[in-house]
């Protein structure tokens, strides 16, 4: 399992039952924690509903007691090839 | 001038504040992750001493430096001076050495640059293989950039810029950061690169002597290269970027080298910030793409943690600020006094001296100062006499409450330059970075007149003869006083 967390400044940005297109960055211990990946991934308030745990911060920063699970579908890559 | 002694690297620096008891090595394991921050932000708080932490939790063979200017002591210790140095002295030693003749820097060769000892290069290049902390519980993310230098040049004028924008890290390449649009490098963008959608060629410095980075910050029209030179006495050692033909400090602790994309961008912040405060929302911002790291073996990292006062942000920002307005009034004559901020102020209210020669001078003052490149970092102006100590707050403070007319004496300005980062402004003013400023006029008019309307300052320096002062303070001690120190 895997345990990720997003910012968000609306709770309406997480919306379930669909596919959203987020920045999550990784909880998990070690050197790469808090790097970013952008994902087009599902979440649900139902918590073993998907393998993947979800936290969420609000805009400032501020950790809210809201949690979800959440699925990443697949990583996006928006990056321009010439920086690849 | 006289030979200046001013450490020239950071690990001079970190030696030189240990012996003055400014710096403590802490030897035990910190944890990158939050430990470290708090560390420095409560060294912050206290004024104390700066961390010089020398084994951290996952990145064996690297350490932090932090809260490295946060106290006069180890600005002054920065400059070569005696770290019990008063304030104005210090102000009077900078505003001596930039106004000495430009000194240019000397490009080395690689081989005796110490940033040259280890090389990322192509599929090895990843920001996860330095120690990047997270600063604040809550922060956007790890950032790579809280006290340093990013260095760019205008591709046709041949400007070199540093500046300290502060950079977190996105992925194991990639950096965001928060570029204002009317900073150097803000204004390089929008009027060359974005336009022709070209990435931006910078080179990241971290770890850089103190003065280097007391040019980083300063806003000063002097090339940064060339005023560490003047603020050193010797000239600033630069060598070549290995990916591209930027020149970077050779006595660096890390350089990262890559280009920032006109057509790209990632998500940064939210940030603990100079303010005090977190106000600038998270947003899509300046992204930096990263294509080389260079570090010295047991690289040193720096760490500013911004917070309440007060840290080197505030303090450095507010010292160069001041005295930068201080050469500009004087150049169009104004006969100023002096010219403070207080760190205090998160260099929000910049206080002038001045002798009221002539109606409007303190508009005059106000209207240069804002209308200036110095302006959009703060928004307060009190202006007060030449016989009221600008360095003294209770002064200054008595000045404002008594002398600032409520309605003659505040002149507010409208729609001008501001940043997100303002915790008063509303959230459509920090969404398009829309300002106001306000100054406070603290000088008994000039139309009084000064015998009959001028009211009398009471105070023991004013109204009592030379002789009852002299006496009173000779027998101070014998009336029952301790002794003022």
């Amino acid at each position: 399992m895997n345990q990720w967390e997003v910012f968000v400044m609306d709770m309406s940005e997480l919306a379930e039952g669909k596919d959203l297109e987020i920045s999550i960055r990784t909880l998990n211990p070690g050197k790469q924690k808090y790097t970013y990946k952008h994902v087009r991934a599902q979440v649900s308030s139902t918590l073993d509903k998907f393998p993947d745990q979800l936290q969420v911060r609000m805009g400032r920063g501020q950790l809210s007691q809201a949690k979800f699970s959440i699925k990443v579908i697949e990583e996006i890559r928006r990056l321009p090839p010439q920086y690849s | 001038m006289s030979k200046i002694s001013a450490p020239r690297s950071n690990r001079e620096f970190i030696e030189a504040c240990v012996k003055a008891g400014d710096a403590v090595r802490i030897k035990q394991e910190v944890d990158w992750e939050n430990e470290a921050g708090a560390i420095v932000r409560r060294a912050c708080e206290l004024g104390a001493a700066a961390p010089f932490m020398e084994k951290i939790k996952d990145y064996p063979g690297f350490s932090y430096f932090g809260a490295p200017l946060s106290t006069y002591r180890r600005m002054a210790i920065s400059l070569g001076m005696d770290p019990a140095s008063s304030l104005p002295e210090i102000g009077k030693e900078y505003l001596k050495r930039t106004n000495s003749e430009p000194i240019a820097p000397v490009l080395v060769d690689r081989k005796d640059a110490p940033c040259k000892e280890n090389i990322l290069m192509g599929a090895d290049v990843d920001l996860c293989k330095l120690p990047v902390p997270l600063v604040h519980d809550g922060d956007g993310g790890r950032y790579v950039g809280t006290w340093h230098a990013v260095v760019t040049k205008h591709p046709v004028r041949g400007d070199v810029n540093w500046g300290m924008y502060r950079q977190m890290m996105f992925d194991g390449r990639t950096m965001s950061g928060a570029v204002f649009p009317f900073s150097d490098l803000g204004k390089q963008l929008s009027e060359y690169y974005l336009p022709r959608g070209l990435s931006c060629p910078f080179a990241t410095a971290i770890g850089l002597s103190p003065l280097a980075a007391m040019a980083a910050c300063a806003p000063s029209p002097i090339p940064e290269p060339e005023l560490v030179g003047m603020l050193s006495g010797e000239p600033a050692r630069l060598v070549k970027c290995e990916t591209n033909d930027l020149e970077v400090p050779a006595d660096a602790e890390i350089i990262i080298e890559g280009e920032i994309c006109p057509d790209y961008k990632v998500e940064e912040g939210p940030f603990g910030e100079y303010t005090g405060y977190r106000t600038s929302p998270r947003d899509f911002r300046v992204t930096f793409r990263v294509n080389c790291i260079t570090y010295r073996n047991n690289a040193t990292m720096t760490i500013s943690n911004m917070g309440v006062p007060q840290d080197e942000g505030q303090l450095l920002r507010s010292f160069s600020l001041g005295l930068e307005l201080e050469k500009l009034l004087r150049s169009q004559g104004i006969p100023v006094t002096g010219v403070y901020m207080h760190p205090r102020s998160t260099h929000h209210m910049m206080i002038v001296g001045v002798k009221p020669a002539y109606t409007g001078i303190a508009q005059q003052i106000a209207q240069l100062a804002f209308g200036s490149k110095l302006g959009p970092w703060f928004h307060m102006v009190m202006v007060v006499d030449d016989q009221t100590d600008i360095y003294n707050w209770d002064e200054v403070y008595h000045a404002f409450c008594t002398r600032c007319h409520p309605e003659n004496g505040i002149h507010i300005y409208r729609n001008t330059t501001g940043t997100p980062l303002y915790p008063f402004a509303t959230p459509h003013e920090r969404k398009y970075s829309i300002g106001s400023k306000v100054l406070f006029d603290c000088l008994w008019p000039v139309d009084w007149d000064k015998t009959n309307d001028v009211p009398t300052l009471v105070s023991f320096k004013n109204v009592y003869p030379k002789d009852i002062q002299e006496r009173v303070l000779a027998n101070w001690e014998s009336y029952g006083y301790p002794q003022v120190k």
